[in-house]
C-alpha cells in the first residue's frame, strides 16, 4: 500500500468511527432532533444508570403439578363417562397416582392422555409427564410469562425495558431507571384479572350504547370496550355486560392456538372440573348469544356460542395465526397465575450508578494519562506516534460499541483503559526491537523495517490468544462482566489495526525521506 | 530515555531450578488453601442477599454496626454481616446474608421495612442484590468451564503456531497464574466475585501475551543458532525482550493501580486480582513457560523451525547490507 492510500484508510476509519461514536454522547432527544446525528449509540448498563435487573424462572414443580392435575381431571371425567372404576386420584411430587380398575384405567389413559408415561406400582397406576410434554409446558409458560411481564412493565412506564426469554423457562427483565424494588414487585405479583360475562347488548361505540339508556344504565350492568390492538377488524365495539361474571380466569386451565379441519387458526381452551360444569350449563342455555372474555376491564374476545360445550371448547373466527396466538396467550395469562421464581435480583440506585461512572472515568483518565506521559517521555517523538494510535484506538472502541448498540458497564470502562495498557504493548514490542537493531549497527531505515517485520507475527499471536479469553468472557459472562468482555474484544481488534497501521504510517511519513532524524 | 542502556546478560536459566521449586511451593500452598479453606465467594457464586443502605441523617446519630446487627437479629437474621462503607459521616452500611433464600423472594424488602420501623426513618437502599442458589451454582460451573476452555484453546493455538514442545509450558504457566492469583484470594480471605473471575480470564490473556513474545524470540533465535546450546538461546531471548517485558507490565500495572486507587469499591477486587496476576504472569513466562520448554526440548528434542514466512523474507536484503 502506498503511503497516501494508507493515510486515506486511517483518515476514513477514524472519521467513520468518530461519527459512529457521536450519538453516544447525546441524549435521545438530541439524537432525534439533529439529522446529522446517528440514531444508534451505546446504552449504559444498569450498574451505571441505575435500575432493576431480574432473572425469573417458571417454577418447574408447580408447572408439573398443574399439568398433571389437568390430566387427572380429564381422566376422571372420562372414567365417569366410560363407567370405569376410579377410587382415588392424587397428584403429588411430580407423580399422578390412580387407583381403581387398573386395566380399564390404563386403556383410558392410552386413549385420552398421550402426554404421560404409565407404570404399575403397589396396586396403583403411576403416571409421569413425558419429557417432551414437560418441556413443552415449560416453554409455553415461559412464553406467557414474557408476554404478561412485558405488559405489566409497560404499565409501570419504564423507558426501554428489556424482557427477554433466556431458554428453559427463564426470563430476563431489565428495568432501567426503576428505583424501588418493592414497587416493582407488582410486576411479578399482580395477577391479571380474567372474567367471562354474557353479552347483553352491543354497539359500535360506547356513546351509541349509552344512548339506548336515557335513564342511565341498570345498577348491575356496565359497558366494556374491545381492546383491538391489531388484526383485520379495525372497528371497535362496546358491549353491555352484567357486573357479575359467570366464570373467572382461575377456572381456566389452558388456552392455546390450534387449527381446525380446514387448517384455519382457532383457539382451544380447557376448564377445570368446576368451570366445566358452570360452562356446560351456561352454554346450553345461551346458544346463539355471545360471551365476552374480559381482562382488567378490556374485552379480549367475544365469540358467539355455537353449541353446548363442557370441559374443552374452541373459539373459531376469521383469525390470523398471530391474532389467534395472541388471544390464546392473553387468555392463558389471565388463567391461573404463572408461578415464577425470582432467581436473581440486582437493584442499583441512581446515586450509586453516578458514583460508579465518576470513579470509572476518573480511573481511566488517570491510567491513560500516566501511560501517555510515560510513552512521550520514554520514546520522545515516536512515543507521541504511539499516543496518537492510542487515541485512534479509543475512538474505534467507542465507535464500534456504539454501532453495535453495546452496553457500557463499569467493568467495561475498566476494559477500555486496560486495552489502552495492552495496546501500547504492541508499540513497545516494535520500538524495543527498533532500538535493538539500531544498537546492532543497522541504519535507521533498516531498523524500522526489521522492527515492524519481525514484530508482526508476535503481535498477531499475542492478540489472537488474548482474544480467545476475551471471547470466552463474552460467551459465558453475565451482565456487567459480559459487557467487559465485549469491550475487551473490540479493543483488541482495534489495537491490532492501530499498532500495525497507524504508527507505521506516521513513522514512514515523518522519517521516510529522512530516516536519520529518527528519535526513539 | 532507556531502561537498559546496554544489552543485559542475566542468567535466567541458571535460576530456573530454584524458581521452579518456589513456584511449586506456592502452587501447593495455594491449592491447599483453596481445597481446605475455599473462597469467600460473593453472592454471585453462592447465593444470598446484599444490601447497601444509607441511613438518613436525622436518625443516623447513634447508628453503627452493632445497632444494625441487633436489628437484624430481631428480624431473625443473626448471621447477617454488617460493614460500614466509606466515611462515618456518610452513614452507609453493607448488610450481607450468605446462602440460599430462594423461598422468600421478598426477603430484602421485608428486611428494609423492618430496619425502617426500628430506626423510625426512611433508609435509602443504594443497591440490593439477591441471587438464588441455583444461579450461584451455575455461575460457578460456568466460571470453571471458561477458565478451562481458554486453557485448552491456548494449548491448541500454541501447538498450531509453534512446535509442540512450546504448548505444555505455555498452558502450565497459565495454570500457575490462575492458581496463584486465586490462591491469594483464598489465603487472604478476599471476596471472590464475578469481577474477580473476569480478572482471571484477563490474566490468562495477558500472561499468554507475555509468553508468546518470549517464545517467538526463542524460536527466532533457534532458527539462526540451532538448539545445541538451548540454555544460551533461551537466556538471550529473555534478555533481548526484557526491556519490553518490564515496560509493558509496568505500563499495564500503572493502569491497574489507577483503577485500584480511584476506581471505586466495585472494581477493587478486580484490580487486586489483576495486580497480582500481572506480576505472576510476567514471572511465569520466564520461569515456568521457558523452563518447561527447555526441559521438554532436552528430553524429546526440538525441531529447528523453517525460516518464517513472508515478513521475514522481505527483510533479508536489509540484513545483508548491515
Amino acid at each position: 500500500m502506498t503511503l497516501r492510500s494508507r493515510w486515506i484508510l486511517i483518515g476514513v476509519v477514524t472519521l467513520v468511527m468518530a461519527y459512529l461514536s457521536l450519538p453516544s454522547f447525546f441524549s435521545d432527544e438530541q439524537r432525534a432532533n439533529h439529522w446529522w446525528l446517528g440514531k444508534d449509540g451505546m446504552t449504559l448498563g444498569l450498574d451505571l444508570q441505575g435500575g432493576i435487573h431480574w432473572l425469573l424462572r417458571v417454577d418447574q414443580d408447580a408447572v408439573t403439578q398443574r399439568e398433571l392435575e389437568k390430566i387427572a381431571s380429564g381422566i376422571s371425567d372420562a372414567a365417569s363417562e366410560g363407567k370405569v372404576e376410579l377410587t382415588s386420584s392424587e397428584v403429588k411430587a411430580g407423580v399422578l397416582t390412580l387407583k381403581g380398575d387398573l386395566p380399564g384405567l390404563r386403556k383410558l389413559i392410552d386413549e385420552t392422555a398421550p402426554g404421560v408415561d404409565v407404570d404399575e406400582e403397589n396396586g396403583a397406576l403411576v403416571a409421569k409427564l413425558k419429557d417432551r410434554v414437560y418441556k413443552d409446558a415449560i416453554d409455553r409458560f415461559g412464553a406467557s410469562a414474557v408476554e404478561v411481564l412485558r405488559k405489566r412493565v409497560d404499565g409501570l412506564g419504564v423507558r426501554e425495558p428489556i424482557i427477554a426469554p433466556q431458554g428453559h423457562g427463564r426470563v430476563l427483565v431489565q428495568m432501567p431507571g426503576v428505583k424501588d424494588p418493592a414497587a416493582a414487585r407488582k410486576v411479578i405479583e399482580q395477577t391479571t384479572f380474567l372474567e367471562f360475562k354474557a353479552v347483553l347488548d352491543a354497539a359500535p361505540s360506547k356513546e351509541l350504547l349509552l344512548a339506548k339508556f336515557p335513564n342511565g344504565l341498570p345498577e348491575d350492568q356496565e359497558i366494556v370496550t374491545e381492546d383491538l390492538k391489531s388484526g383485520k377488524r379495525q372497528e371497535s365495539e362496546a358491549l353491555l355486560v352484567p357486573k357479575k361474571a359467570i366464570l373467572k380466569g382461575d377456572m381456566l386451565e389452558d388456552a392455546r392456538m390450534s387449527y381446525d379441519r380446514r387448517n384455519r387458526p382457532i383457539i382451544e381452551f380447557q376448564w377445570n372440573a368446576e368451570g366445566a360444569k358452570v360452562f356446560r350449563d351456561f352454554t346450553g342455555a345461551n346458544i346463539g348469544n355471545r360471551l365476552a372474555a374480559i381482562i382488567d376491564g378490556k374485552v379480549i374476545t367475544a365469540p358467539r356460542i355455537q353449541s353446548k360445550i363442557g370441559r374443552t371448547g374452541e373459539i373459531t373466527g376469521d383469525f390470523t395465526r398471530e391474532e389467534a396466538s395472541n388471544t390464546a396467550i392473553q387468555l392463558r395469562s389471565g388463567a391461573l397465575p404463572i408461578p415464577l421464581v425470582l432467581e436473581e435480583e440486582r437493584a442499583v440506585g441512581p446515586s450509586l450508578g453516578a458514583d460508579s461512572i465518576r470513579d470509572g472515568v476518573r480511573a481511566s483518565l488517570l491510567g491513560a494519562g500516566l501511560v501517555f506521559i510515560f510513552m512521550g517521555a520514554y520514546y520522545s517523538v515516536t512515543g507521541m506516534f504511539a499516543n496518537a494510535a492510542l487515541i485512534v484506538n479509543v475512538i474505534m472502541i467507542i465507535g464500534l460499541m456504539s454501532a453495535a448498540k453495546a452496553t457500557m458497564t463499569l467493568p467495561g470502562i475498566a476494559g477500555v483503559v486496560l486495552t489502552v495498557g495492552m495496546a501500547v504493548d504492541s508499540n513497545v514490542i516494535i520500538y524495543e526491537r527498533i532500538r535493538e537493531e539500531l544498537r546492532n549497527g543497522k541504519t535507521a531505515r533498516a531498523a524500522i523495517q526489521v522492527g515492524y517485520a519481525r514484530s508482526f507475527w508476535t503481535i498477531f499471536d499475542a492478540h489472537v490468544t488474548a482474544l480467545l479469553s476475551s471471547i470466552i468472557l463474552v460467551m459465558i459472562g453475565r451482565g456487567p462482566v459480559q459487557g467487559f468482555g465485549v469491550t475487551l474484544t473490540i479493543g483488541l481488534l482495534a489495537s491490532m489495526f492501530t499498532a500495525l497501521v497507524v504508527t507505521r504510517t506516521l513513522m514512514d511519513t515523518v522519517y521516510g525521506e529522512h530516516p536519520e532524524r529518527l528519535r526513539i | 530515555m532507556e531502561l537498559f542502556k546496554t544489552k543485559t546478560h542475566f542468567d535466567f536459566v541458571r535460576q530456573m531450578p530454584y524458581m521452579v521449586a518456589l513456584s511449586v511451593t506456592m502452587i501447593v500452598l495455594s491449592s491447599i488453601s483453596i481445597a481446605v479453606k475455599g473462597f469467600d465467594f460473593s453472592i454471585d457464586f453462592e447465593g444470598g442477599t446484599v444490601m447497601e443502605v444509607q441511613i438518613p441523617a436525622n436518625v443516623a446519630g447513634d447508628v453503627d454496626e452493632a445497632r444494625l446487627r441487633g436489628i437484624m437479629e430481631k428480624l431473625g437474621q443473626p448471621d447477617a454481616t454488617i460493614v460500614r462503607l466509606g466515611n462515618p459521616e456518610d452513614h452507609e452500611f453493607r448488610i450481607s446474608l450468605r446462602g440460599s433464600q430462594e423461598q422468600d423472594r421478598n426477603l430484602s424488602i421485608t428486611l428494609l421495612k423492618g430496619i425502617n420501623e426500628s430506626l423510625g426513618g426512611e433508609v435509602v437502599a443504594k443497591s440490593v442484590e439477591s441471587v438464588g442458589p441455583r444461579v450461584g451454582g451455575e455461575l460457578r460451573r460456568a466460571g470453571v468451564l471458561a477458565i478451562v476452555l481458554s486453557w485448552v484453546g491456548i494449548l491448541l493455538y500454541v501447538w498450531l503456531r509453534f512446535e509442540w514442545q512450546y504448548a505444555p509450558g505455555a498452558v502450565l504457566a497459565l495454570v500457575h497464574d490462575v492458581c496463584f492469583t486465586a490462591g491469594m484470594f483464598s489465603i487472604f480471605g478476599w471476596e471472590f466475585d464475578m469481577n474477580v473471575l473476569a480478572a482471571l480470564l484477563v490474566i490468562i490473556g495477558y500472561s499468554m501475551n507475555d509468553t508468546i513474545v518470549i517464545y517467538d524470540r526463542i524460536r527466532e533465535t533457534v532458527a539462526t543458532r540451532g538448539t545445541t546450546e538451548l540454555e544460551g538461546v533461551v537466556n538471550e531471548a529473555i534478555n533481548a525482550t526484557l526491556s519490553r517485558t518490564v515496560l509493558t507490565s509496568g505500563l499495564t500495572q500503572l493502569v491497574v493501580v489507577a483503577i485500584l486507587l480511584v476506581g471505586g469499591p466495585v472494581l477493587r477486587g478486580f484490580a487486586k486480582a489483576l495486580f497480582i496476576g500481572i506480576i505472576v504472569g510476567t514471572y511465569s513466562s520466564i520461569y515456568v513457560a521457558s523452563a518447561v520448554l527447555i526441559w521438554l526440548s532436552r528430553r524429546y528434542g526440538h525441531a529447528i523451525p523453517a525460516p518464517k514466512a513472508k515478513p521475514e523474507r522481505r527483510t533479508r536484503p536489509t540484513r545483508a547490507t548491515s
